[in-house]
Parts: structure tokens; sequence; C-alpha cells
């Protein structure tokens, strides 16, 4: 329960069920995920066939990146037009559905997974774009290398959330992923640099092949030129930095990579709240402890046996 | 308990102790009232010399007697920004339930972070030791309680770091 899920749980089982067999139903669902993504799940036509759409913020610049290459790869013969209001729409029909379980299974994590596919287009871009780099590069020494393969690529961003942004750039020995991210409150700044700061030191104490991690509330370097950066360097802005080294990138571990690292923002933010939740239900139990020690201060009314007139005591039934 | 802490407490022990003999007594200046002399400082002369116990600059204890209450505000030990808005948020969550407390002062005196405001009917109605026991007892646990959750902050910091970054090695 620590990490987050990549894919949209509730679509996941949605299909599973549906593919399980039983009779066709039609179902209408709207279903959010992190970030203001929204799904939709319909069976406009027939009740066999199930569309799922995507409404995303920032879609138009991952198509510039590549989404649409991704989702073609991805999803191929499945993909419809878009529905009115959505992004991106993909079809299963139940009635031909492939025959196996395991393919079955593949179709219902794909299609779970929709929104880390699309937004994977700019990371494998960058992946891509390291790889051609790194191979520029190894023409050259170190100083003789042109400018073009020593400063890297362009700098991708994307603007996933109201205020909020992931900056990727690729350059010849490594990928960089900035993430800015804003603290609605001083409560969350202070936490999140807690947290931050372990995240820091956690490659220097317990995990030597992480991702470097950099926090800070400046703009980094990598982001001088891009447009639409907040340089306010105010304390409620952070910019958080992991440095993926090429062993993050090699083809076998980067679908991995681009998964995790996507869910690094909802990760972090919802271990603030679950912290501050915490130490709230502990607080409360605190209070009770100490309303307990005043009530003893309350002298206890003593129980006197209470006679009548005639010297009958009174007695509590039992 | 370390070195400092028992002599700092066994000294506010003793000067609240002193500082709870309160006697009933109703307003001069308007009558039919009966208000803590402290709060309204209409009179100087029912208003005691105030007294302030301090362990270091950043710990301190400030009583300010009167003929009929006494107000106790405490500045918690804050020794960076985390411990700062921890005691913030306990402080806050404790005054809003200042009617459960009786003796709860609902706003700080300025310059500390908690404060008490015990009444003359307070110790008609309660033990007099018990609630000077309340007292220290709430500067012991208080100390305690902020550290504690610090740590746990910390604790849960490297936890959820080191599970974040471990898939990437």
């Amino acid at each position: 329960m620590l990490l987050l899920d990549y894919q949209n749980v509730l679509i996941e089982s949605l299909l599973k069920e549906r593919f399980a067999g039983g009779p066709p139903v039609s179902i209408d669902q709207v279903v959010s995920d992190f970030d203001g993504v929204i799904f939709h799940i319909s069976t406009p036509e027939s009740k066999s066939k199930i569309l799922v759409s995507i409404s995303i913020k920032c879609f138009p610049e991952l198509v510039q990146y590549g989404a649409q290459a991704v989702m073609e790869r991805e999803y191929g013969p499945y993909i419809v037009a878009p529905e009115s209001g959505y992004d991106f729409s993909v079809q299963v029909d139940l009635d031909s559905l492939p025959e196996d379980q395991e393919s079955k299974d593949d179709l219902v994590r794909r299609v779970s997974l929709l929104k880390r596919n699309i937004m994977a287009a700019p990371f494998e871009q960058a992946f891509d774009e390291y790889h051609h780099l790194a191979e520029e590069a190894s023409k050259y020494t170190s100083e003789s290398a042109p400018q073009g393969v020593q400063e890297g690529g362009e700098t991708r961003s994307i603007h996933y959330r109201e205020e909020e942004a992931i900056y990727v750039k690729a350059s010849h020995d490594r990928v960089t992923v900035i993430f800015s991210t804003v603290f609605r409150e001083e409560t969350d700044r202070i936490f999140g640099k807690v947290f931050l700061q372990e995240f820091v030191d956690a490659r220097r104490r317990a995990i030597q092949n992480a991702p470097q991690v950099l926090f800070q509330n400046q703009p980094p370097l990598e982001l001088e030129k891009v447009p639409g950066v907040n340089r306010s360097g105010s304390n409620d802005i952070g910019y958080i930095t992991f440095v993926l080294f090429p062993r993050h990138l090699t083809a076998q571990r980067r679908a991995e990579v681009i998964s995790h690292i996507q869910t690094f923002r909802d990760y972090f933010h919802y271990h603030i709240k679950a912290s501050k939740a915490f130490i709230h239900s502990r607080m409360r139990k605190r209070t009770a402890d100490f309303l307990q020690v005043l009530r003893r201060a309350r002298p206890e009314a003593e129980e006197k046996e209470r006679k009548t007139a005639s010297g009958r005591t009174f007695r509590v039934q039992s | 308990m370390s070195q400092s802490l028992r002599p700092y407490l066994q000294c506010v022990r003793s000067s609240l102790t002193a500082a709870l003999s309160l006697s009933n007594f109703a307003s001069q200046a308007s009558e039919r009232h009966n208000v803590p002399e402290i709060e309204a400082q209409s009179c100087p002369e029912v208003l005691l010399n105030p007294l302030t116990i301090s362990r270091n600059e950043n710990e301190k204890v400030f009583i300010e007697p009167s003929i009929n209450s006494v107000r106790i505000s405490i500045k918690i030990k804050q020794a960076d920004e985390i411990e700062n808005i921890l005691v913030h948020k306990f402080t806050r969550f404790l005054n809003q339930r200042a009617e459960a407390f009786f003796i709860l002062r609902r706003k700080a005196v300025k310059g500390y972070d908690i404060s008490f405001l015990i009444t003359n009917f307070h110790t008609e109605e309660m033990l007099k030791h018990k609630l000077v026991d309340f007292i220290i007892q709430f500067m012991e646990e208080v100390d305690k309680e902020i550290s504690e959750m610090k740590l746990f902050l910390n604790a849960r910091a490297r936890f959820v770091a080191e599970s974040f970054l471990t898939p990437f090695d």
C-alpha cells in the first residue's frame, strides 16, 4: 500500500469483470484519476462495445512529444475517433476478444494503463534522444564534442496540472526529470522539506544506484530558457530534480522506470497528507489523555449512605 | 528526565502552588460582577508581581498572580521549523477544545504558546495540588509529544523515500 499503482484500478476491475463473460450490460461511468485526469467508460452503440475515453490536461503537449505514435503502438486496432469532450478513446469489442486468457489480461492491463501510456510519450522520446546523443558523444572526446552534443536536447515540458509541470531533458550521459510542485500551506511545505531531504539523502545512505535527487526552490539551470517557469524563488514552489543515469535507461528497465517516476508527485503529496492525518489523530489521543489528568483534579463526590428517617437504607438493585 | 529539567519543573511547581492561594473577590469597578482580576486589570492593588521562570530562552513559564485568578503561560521548546509547526498545530488543537479543559485560556498570551487561567472558582471545585500536577504533567508531556511526532515524521520520510527509490536500484 506504500507505493501507488500505475494502472487505474477501477477500469481494471470493470474490464476484468466484463471480459470474464456473463451477460453484457450497459456501462456509463466517469472515473477520475490523479492529476485531474478523467476517464469515461461507456457502451454507446451496443452493450458489447466498451468505449474508454480519457481527458488529460496536457494532451496537445503530449501529442507534440509523440503521444500519437506511442498510442498507435500500444492500442493499434482499438483506437477510435475521440469522444467529444475527451482527448483520446479506445474501444474494445467483447465479441471479438482474443481467445486465450493471457492476451485478455494483457489487454485489460494495457487499457487500465491508458494514463500512464499517454504520459509516457515525452519520457520515451527523451530516452531515445539520450541513446542517440550517447552514440554521437562516443565519437568525440569530452573536450572536442560539438555544442549540441554536450548540452543535450531540448527541454520537454508537460504542464500536467494547473500550476505544476514535469520537465524532461536528455543529454548524452543522463536524462533529467524535473518536477515543479506547489505547497498549498505552510505545514505542507515543511513536511515536504523533511520528506525531500530524505529523498536526497537516501542515495547516500542506502540505495547507491538510485537516481540522484536534488531539491531547490529556485528553478534549476536546466530550465533557464524554458518559458512559463515561475522564477520568483518563493518557498511555496519546489523543484525536484531526478537525474536518471544510463543504468536506468536500458531497454529492459525503461518501461518500469517511466511508470514509476510518473507516480512521484502523487506519491509524495499523498504521504504528506497521510502524515498530517496521523499527527492529527495522535494529537486527538494525547488531548484525551490530558483531559483524563485534569479530570483527576475534580474531587469525587463521596458516596454517603443515605438513610430514611426510620433508619432504612437505599440499595441499588443489581 | 534531564538534569536541568527537574529543578525547572520543581521551581514551577512551588511557584505555582504559592500563587494559587486565591480568594473570592468581587469586582470593585462594577456592582455584582466577579471577574478574574488578572484579565480585567482594572485596579492595580489586587494584582501581584508577575514572575518568569525560564529554563533557557526558548522554554519559559510566565505566572501572573492576582487576588482571585492566576494566569500561567508556557513557551514550549521549538528548536527548528518542524517543531515550530508541530507546536503551533498542537496548541491550536488544544485551544479549540478549551471548553473541555476548564482552565485553558482560549488564546495564548503574546510571546507564549499556550496559557491557562485558573480562578478561585476552579480552585474551589477542584483539588489545588492536582491542578498543579496537571500543569507540570502537561509541560513534561508536551515536550515528549512534540519530539516524538518529529521523530515519527523523520522516520516516515526516510521509509517513504527509500521505498520510492528502491525500484530504481
